[in-house]
């Protein structure tokens, strides 16, 4: 069966992408961000995962107002980047894992969530920043992915203890997966950050370093705050972050951080970056 | 002449002035209060042209039920004259499969065993399931149905058979509007309102909470309160939140719209009142509209109907104002993509602050 080696969240800020596109990376204003991530590069080359299951947002890229699915699974051969004004980004196509997918979707129905299904889409910067920080910029991805999209614009946004659970259900999905791949998740978005309305430019530091430390100790905490919760304390697009729950809710409730970073302000946001593995999965190695 | 507005309102099949009496009342120290008499005419148009003519010059058309079918063939006929409408438990749409056979069941009964027997069958269904034996309120409903006769509801049922597609009209409604319905209306549902909200440019939806059909006299104060303050009254309720706007804002309260101070939600109304701005944004996901954008912008934003605010808004980069107006971010920002502008000074635009200031006191930047 196929295997859960880690969990990683991150920020998926478009102006980390821009910046990048820019050869910005080591000026004053990048350099300690993207520095911070090299631990969590050097851990996926380490570990080589088969497949990324990402979960992130789409930013009024691939779905307009029209239609809203609360939660939708890619199960294509092949995720383009989109356009997102400034014409697509020079990234190489992202290779999908068809068969998982649909295998996750199964899984999902199976355990009562009802996602939209995706044979034909593009990926916004939601997932291709997230791919970049932890796989840099190859000519061709050595990972295939499965993108889980998450309405978190259009209220109403689901709860973020029904992004928990949906957790559970991926964890269901690898571990009755016909298949020796090895699988990261990651949970993007946020942190603190507000774009709209007066208090835009709201960042929390505070929270957001406790969310990194709840994340890996108490997520149930994290999946019991309400919507406004999240809102109030991460800004309004900060709430993002419950998408991290959906990565979290997958692992077992004893994790081990094996890096951690934090870095304000990415453009207008909180940026932060996890990695954590089953602490029985560490333990095993280690006895190993 | 008075500079009170005036105020026509508007009854439904077989109902009288007597419907009205709570807002009447309630309206009458604000405006000059006139009521439509549509017991002798068969069609909807006649029964409009008869509304107008109840007064000279600009007025608010309130309508409930067939009533409000009447307001909104009003508006079709003489929009330059209708300054706000009010849309009461109603429908837009013609006649439906098997209609007619219904109907004529009950004018049959009408002719054939008299009014009683009509309002007996008629009036249980038009009221919450709850208070079907509510004598208190359905013994003046009888009296009122009592006083029509069979060849009254004979022309109106006609009138009813004979509607127009009110549905093709509503996009060009360009008054305020204001779409109310009992949350437990079996007649004309909820959905319904909340379609009609959302095909009409300047709605909003109140939801009367506790009624049926018969939200008049079902809720009286309910409806009067919405209407004092849709119709800025009394300034008895500028906060939404003291009528029951229902499902207009989101149920629970956690998600409810500016609880967070300066932080608004795209919540449904925000969305539908920023759907236009937001899709031609959304077009900027295309080269070829960039390009149209770019060579032509006030022509690419008639493409998407935006209304005169709304082209001010993007015309003049005033982010603040799109997002009033309903922009998203994640929208609108495709216009920087055309236009340049870093989005920490849209950011700041938003917030009023100069750039530098936005970067340290916000951002933390030194």
């Amino acid at each position: 069966m196929a295997k859960l080696i880690g969990g990683l969240g991150t920020s998926h800020v478009p102006s980390i992408g821009a910046a990048l596109d820019k050869g910005l990376r080591d000026t004053p204003d990048w350099k300690a961000f993207f520095d911070g991530y090299i631990p969590g590069q050097e851990w996926v080359k380490r570990h080589k995962p088969d497949v990324a299951v990402v979960i992130f947002n789409d930013h009024g890229n691939t779905f307009f107002l029209d239609k809203v699915p609360t939660f939708a699974v890619g199960c294509a051969e092949e995720y383009r980047p989109v356009d997102e004004g400034w014409g697509p980004r020079a990234i190489a196509p992202f290779k999908g894992d068809v068969d998982f997918s649909w295998h996750f979707i199964d899984t999902l129905v199976e355990n009562r969530f009802d996602p939209m299904i995706c044979q034909e889409i593009e990926v916004d910067h939601g997932l291709q920043v997230p791919m970049e920080l932890f796989w840099g910029k190859p000519d061709a991805w050595p990972v295939k992915v499965v993108p889980i999209f998450v309405n978190v614009i259009q209220y109403p946004i689901p709860l973020p203890s029904r992004c928990y659970e949906m957790g559970r259900v991926l964890r269901k999905a690898i571990e009755s997966y016909d298949s020796d791949e090895r699988f990261v998740i990651l949970g993007t978005g946020g942190l603190s950050h507000q774009l709209q309305g007066a208090r835009a430019g709201f960042v929390n530091p505070e929270a957001d370093q406790a969310f990194l430390n709840d994340i890996a100790d108490n997520p149930d905490k994290l999946a019991g705050m309400s919507r406004e919760q999240y809102v109030e304390m991460f800004g309004s697009e900060g709430a993002e972050l419950m998408m991290w729950l959906v990565m979290r809710g997958a692992m077992d409730p004893d994790v081990v951080v094996r890096h951690k970073h934090y870095f304000v302000p990415a453009s207008m946001t909180g940026a932060g970056m996890i990695v954590m593995e089953n602490r029985a999965d560490a333990a095993s190695a280690a006895a190993a | 002449m008075s500079k009170r507005p005036t105020i026509v309102l508007l009854p439904g099949l077989l109902c009288d002035a007597s419907m009205w009496d709570a807002q009447r009342r309630a309206l009458e120290p604000y405006a000059d209060v006139r009521i439509g008499d549509f017991s002798q005419l068969d069609s909807i148009e006649a029964m409009a042209r008869s509304a107008l003519a109840l007064a000279d010059g600009p007025l608010v058309a309130i309508g409930h039920s067939m009533g409000a079918r009447v307001a909104m063939e009003m508006v079709r006929l003489a929009p330059e004259r209708i300054t706000k409408l009010v849309l009461i438990d109603t429908g837009i749409d013609p006649r439906r499969d098997g209609e007619q056979e219904k109907r004529q069941e009950l004018v049959d009964l009408a002719f054939a065993e008299g009014m009683k027997a009509l309002a007996d069958r008629w009036l249980p269904p038009m009221v919450h399931l709850e208070r079907v034996a509510d004598e208190a309120l359905l013994a003046p409903l009888k009296d009122m149905v009592l006083r029509a006769s069979p060849e009254q509801h004979q022309r109106q049922i006609k009138a009813l058979l004979d509607r127009p597609n009110a549905r093709l009209g509503l996009a060009q409604i360009a008054c305020p509007t204001l779409v109310m319905v009992g949350r437990h209306d079996r007649w004309s549902p909820l959905a319904q309102h909340e379609e009609m909200a959302a095909l009409i440019p300047e709605a909003e939806l109140v939801v009367i909470e506790d009624s049926g059909h018969m939200s008049l006299v079902e809720q009286p104060e309910q409806v009067s309160q919405a209407l004092l303050r849709f119709l800025g009254f009394g300034n008895k309720n500028d906060d939404t939140h003291g009528v029951a706007t229902g499902r207009e804002e989101p149920m629970d309260e956690e998600a409810a719209p500016d609880r967070i101070p300066d932080t608004p939600l795209f919540d449904r109304k925000r969305s539908l009142r920023g759907y236009r701005i937001n899709k031609m944004a959304m077009g900027l996901g295309d080269p070829a509209n960039r390009e149209a954008f770019k060579q032509d912008e006030s022509a690419y934003l008639d493409r998407f109907g935006l209304t005169p605010e709304e082209k001010d808004a993007v015309m003049t980069r005033n982010w603040q104002e799109m997002v009033r107006l309903g922009g998203n971010l994640f929208f609108i920002l495709k216009i920087s993509a055309v236009d340049p502008v870093r989005i920490t000074e849209i950011g700041a635009h938003q917030a009023g602050m100069e750039h530098a200031d936005f970067l340290r006191d916000r951002l933390g930047k030194k």
